[in-house]
């Protein structure tokens, strides 16, 4: 029996060929979509998996108190230490710090120079809590002393090639020198922490004098056992805080994040030091997204399949008078079906094989199709094939199985007008889902040009940072700069702490004689930093070009934000003593105006160039005349190597790096086209196969008509308005939608664009275009067909 | 004295059409004996579908008593009912209406897989079928590569596979010319000799000839 239903949905299937391709071809894009994305999920979920200690193991968050309320994966550096200290339950803590607060280290190793960028100082008890597995030489105990050294298996290979890298020298920024103790397994790819070289934090100012007041140190414990009521242990940690820093001067409080929820739940934290860090808004999008397009590729194969209900009345009547049953009819529907999807499926899984690089490009990810053929991968497949059977199978099914035999002996013409409402109703979903991507599409890449061509109150254009923390000394800083001036087509030059669109130190700054405070950034720099990003200078002075050793006085330029909550002007700010955590003697000297120094996402907040010694000044900004970038490059480098020959030459272009910015949302923008573009041809094939369907349903009357007298351009049109209402109606759901759906979108940018109109004209023109393209096809093909033929099959 | 088949005691049949009762059957009283060969008359739109329909139990009479082999059909069960057919009536159509996607063996066959005989039990049949009707050459070709008059033989084939009691064919020679109508109309005359029961509805006088007994239908009624 059942091979004789296979037969029939086989043969059947080669007969209509037309019909089978573009059913088999909707679905296997449907599923292939889904494959990719059920990839790219499972792997997102499967982060910090592997920590046999994961149920164990929490970061401590800072939650700011003042202001805008951020979450910080930074805190002090004295945290630690107490926790563990005072918390029975916390059997180990431990801190990290990216290299120089989150730079790139210069390294000397093996004869060569390196540029490192996941150079971590780290706490002894964190390589205990992730039970770090060390391959060659000894382990977490070397952190407990100065200038040791652990190296992945990856990074010691790429200093020492295929040396042994035991008992080796390496020189971090030509400062400091470290004997490699231990060579440890690379951390696998869906792992939250990434360390290529781990040094000792405890050689930090920051461990051998812990402060209540830097929050930039990633802190993690563990406890002896799952944690049940994570509220009491944050109790404890609350009078911790409270013994050790007065109430009124607490501008944070901590928190406690499951390991588990590091990579998904962290995207909105600062100050993380954690690589590959996920978004689980992403993931729920995606989720939706490609359960959309299935569903879409679902109702796809209903439609097609009911659509030519004339055939299949016929079929199930026949049947029946042979004497099949009502589950007899079910079952031969479900294997139909079965069948069809599984050829969507190997179809599906090739086009999946062949879409991932593009996928892995696009999303910057690296996803290998390698896991499909998993047993476990391909348990689940089995039940997305059951359940795309079950979804698809089950309309055809249930309605068609209805059919009473005697619709063989005397065929009605009129059947199903819910079936038919039913079936314009899922084309009006599927083009409601195909404008609404379309219109975002359009909203997200005009809000990104709108990004990256805002004026900035600076200018990020041909101005290069080059990496200096590989010089030592101020001596060899400053003959950086002469070297640099000298050069033909170098306009100004600056040593500065950072630069815009990077993190600088935060502080906070206090408002003379009451307790508000508010968050800002300090950026230790000099005289020329303003005409390097030419800032505009709204009062008094730039830095003071000089600066002695030893001189406490602190001289301070703030940006507009700033003086506005001293509640001061700028001509009244000049020369005023301010509170922000740069000693007793810092006054402010002049006032730039606002300019965005982080993404456009916040608002600007407030900003100072000062020139207190906490900070090194780690970069080299230099803004050169616009010639040939390869050459104006070479001759930076060889000018950086005469100076500086031990250093890595390492540089950035602040416009370039912008744009990192944005990275985020130019994925999202890229994603988002791929799926729209899938789910249009989805919808396309479905519509196609609709108008089909009434061509076919309405082939007699076509023929009367003609036999009258009817143009084969009036019978297109007859035809094609249809759909035409079908799209209007779908236009006018979409719309509302779309713009509630990209306003919420938009929310998270601070400056954005106004969705215009013309968005929707475009998207509406585009889908009827569409829309009206694929039905002709079919309106036209039935309109100059042979009238005698659909008149004589009666 | 021959059993009776089938009796029809002032059935008839009603719809709603719009607003309007419009009566298809108007209380026909029949009694049909095991072995009769029927030929219903009449023309367009008297009734002679319909009434095929309710004999065959795929439509209901709306009033009056229907007895098949004893059993009251009128107050069964939908499933019951189907039961009765299934078993003991087969179909035969004017268009035929063969499986288009499956082989003349395999239409043959076809009503034996839905009464779950077995495999070799059901080869054995088919071939006697294919054997009796003199198609054995064509058991492999589909459908659509018969003429109309080799089509309505295996439409008469899948009827007897199941070797029913009564066949009832509607305007089973109306798609086909004289000398193919001619060939199926002897067919049926040499199945009812060896005892099946068969009401056929035609328009054609000479089809009607061959039938032991004519019935003629006018606007729902006997006359």
């Amino acid at each position: 029996m059942i091979k004789s239903y296979i037969k029939i949905a086989w043969r059947s299937l080669k007969t209509n060929r037309l019909f089978s391709i573009v059913n088999i071809l909707g679905l296997a894009i449907g599923l292939a979509t889904t494959l990719v994305l059920f990839l790219f999920i499972l792997h997102e979920r499967s982060f910090d998996t592997m920590f046999a200690n994961k149920d164990q193991i929490y970061r401590v968050l800072l939650n700011t108190t003042e202001d805008d309320l951020e979450t910080w994966a930074g805190v002090p550096s004295a945290l630690a230490p107490e926790l563990k200290a005072n918390i029975p339950n916390i059997i180990k803590s431990g801190r990290i710090l990216h290299h120089d607060f989150g730079k790139t280290a210069s390294i000397k190793a093996g004869g060569g120079v390196f540029i490192e960028d996941k150079l971590f100082w780290s706490d002894a008890a964190i390589l205990d809590m992730f039970e770090v597995e060390i391959i060659k030489g000894t382990g977490s105990e070397n952190l407990n002393n100065p200038n040791n050294i652990l190296l992945s298996e990856r990074t010691a290979k790429r200093y020492f090639g295929d040396e042994s890298a035991l008992g080796k020298t390496v020189s971090v920024d030509n400062t400091t020198t470290f004997e490699v103790k231990g060579i440890y397994k690379d951390f696998p790819d869906n792992s939250s922490l990434d360390f290529n070289a781990i040094v000792p934090f405890m050689m930090q100012n920051s461990a051998k004098n812990p402060s209540w007041d830097n929050a930039s140190f990633e802190t993690f414990v563990m406890f002896n056992s799952e944690v049940d009521h994570i509220n009491d242990v944050e109790g404890s940690i609350q009078t911790i805080l409270d013994l050790n820093v007065k109430k009124e001067e607490q501008w944070y409080n901590f928190s406690l994040q499951p390991l588990a929820q590091i990579h998904l739940y962290s995207s909105e934290y600062l100050d993380s030091y954690t690589a590959n860090k996920g978004d689980i808004n992403q993931i729920r999008n995606l989720t939706a997204l490609a359960l959309l397009i299935l569903i879409i590729a679902c109702i796809n194969y209903m439609n097609l399949i009911t659509a030519r209900s004339q055939k299949r009345a016929t079929d199930v009547g026949i049947n029946k008078t042979l004497g099949a049953s009502v589950k007899d009819i079910v079952i031969r529907f479900y294997i139909e079906t079965g069948l069809i999807t599984a050829i969507a499926m190997i179809l599906g899984g090739i086009f999946a094989v062949f879409t991932l690089p593009v996928f892995n490009d696009i999303a910057g990810k690296q996803l290998d199709i390698s896991v499909l053929f998993s047993i476990k991968i391909l348990g689940y497949l089995l039940l997305i094939w059951l359940v795309t059977t079950f979804l698809s199978g089950s309309y055809p099914a249930l309605y068609l199985s209805r059919f009473s035999p005697k619709e063989v002996l005397k065929p009605s013409s009129n059947k199903g007008g819910a079936a038919s409402l039913i079936r314009k109703g899922l084309v009006v979903v599927q083009f409601s889902a195909s404008v609404v991507l379309i219109i975002g599409v359009i909203v997200i890449h005009q809000q990104l040009e709108f990004i990256q061509n805002k004026s900035l109150g600076y200018n990020p254009d041909n101005v290069i940072a080059i990496s200096t923390s590989g010089i030592r000394g101020g001596a060899s800083g400053n003959a950086l700069v002469n070297a640099f001036e000298k050069l033909p087509n170098v306009s100004v030059v600056s040593r500065s702490q950072g630069y815009p669109g990077i993190g600088v130190s935060g502080r906070s700054i206090n408002k003379p004689n009451t307790e508000q405070t508010m968050g800002i950034q300090t950026n230790r720099s000099e005289r020329n930093i303003a005409d390097v990003l030419q800032l505009k200078l709204v009062s008094g002075q730039l830095l003071p070009e000089i600066k002695q050793q030893g001189d406490t006085l602190v001289e301070v330029v703030v940006n507009k934000t700033t003086v506005d909550f001293l509640g001061l002007s700028p001509e009244e700010a000049i020369g005023e003593k301010v509170a922000m955590q740069l000693g007793n003697n810092a006054y402010i000297c002049g006032v730039v105006d606002d300019f965005n120094f982080s993404s456009l996402h916040s608002p600007i907040g407030a900003y100072a160039f000062h020139n207190a010694s906490r900070e090194p000044k780690s970069y080299l900004l230099i803004r050169f005349k616009n010639e040939v970038l390869t050459e104006t490059i070479s001759k930076f480098e060889s000018t950086f190597k005469n100076v500086a020959p031990n250093a890595a030459f390492e540089y950035t272009f602040l416009d370039k790096n912008l744009e990192l910015l944005y990275e985020k949302e130019q994925r999202t923008a890229n994603v988002g086209l791929l799926f729209s573009i899938l789910a249009i041809i989805v919808a396309c094939l479905g519509l196609f196969g609709l108008a089909a369907f009434m061509a076919e349903q309405r082939n007699k009357e076509i023929g009367i008509r003609k036999v009258f007298g009817a143009s084969v351009s009036r019978i297109v049109q007859l035809l094609s308005l249809d759909f035409i209402k079908l799209v209007l109606v779908a236009l006018v759901i979409s719309f509302p939608l779309a713009l509630y759906l990209m306003n919420s979108w938009l929310q998270d940018f601070a400056y954005r664009v106004e969705i215009s109109w013309t968005v929707f004209l475009i998207a509406g023109i585009l889908a009827l275009l569409i829309a009206f393209v694929t039905v002709s096809y079919q309106a036209i093909k039935a309109a100059i067909a042979n009238p005698i033929k659909s008149l004589r099959t009666d | 004295m021959k059993n009776t088949l089938l009796s029809l005691n002032e059935a008839s049949r009603t719809i709603n059409s719009g607003s309007n009762k419009v009566t298809l059957l108007d209380t026909i009283n029949l009694n049909v004996n095991e072995g009769e060969f029927i030929s219903l008359m009449g023309p367009s739109g008297s009734g002679k579908s319909t009434l095929l329909n309710c004999i065959g139990m795929l439509d209901n009479f709306t009033g009056g008593g229907y007895t098949f082999l004893g059993e009251p059909v009128h107050s069964m069960k939908e499933r019951n009912r189907s039961k009765l057919y299934k078993e003991y009536i087969g179909f035969v159509f004017q268009a035929y209406h063969l499986i288009d996607e499956l082989t003349v063996y395999e239409n043959i066959e076809t009503p034996l897989l839905y009464k779950n005989i077995k495999s070799s039990e059901r080869k054995g049949m088919v071939a006697d079928m294919l054997d009796r009707f003199n198609i054995v050459g064509k058991k492999d070709l589909f459908p659509v590569q018969l003429s109309g008059g080799q089509q309505q033989l295996v439409g008469v084939a899948r009827a007897l596979i199941g070797k029913p009691k009564l066949i009832l064919a509607d305007e089973p020679t109306g798609n086909l010319n004289s000398k193919q109508s001619e060939e199926i109309m002897e067919l049926f005359a040499q199945l009812n000799k060896d005892g099946v029961t068969i009401i056929q509805a035609t328009h054609s006088e000479s089809n009607a000839a061959y039938g032991s007994r004519i019935i003629n239908l006018l606007d729902g009624k006997i006359v």
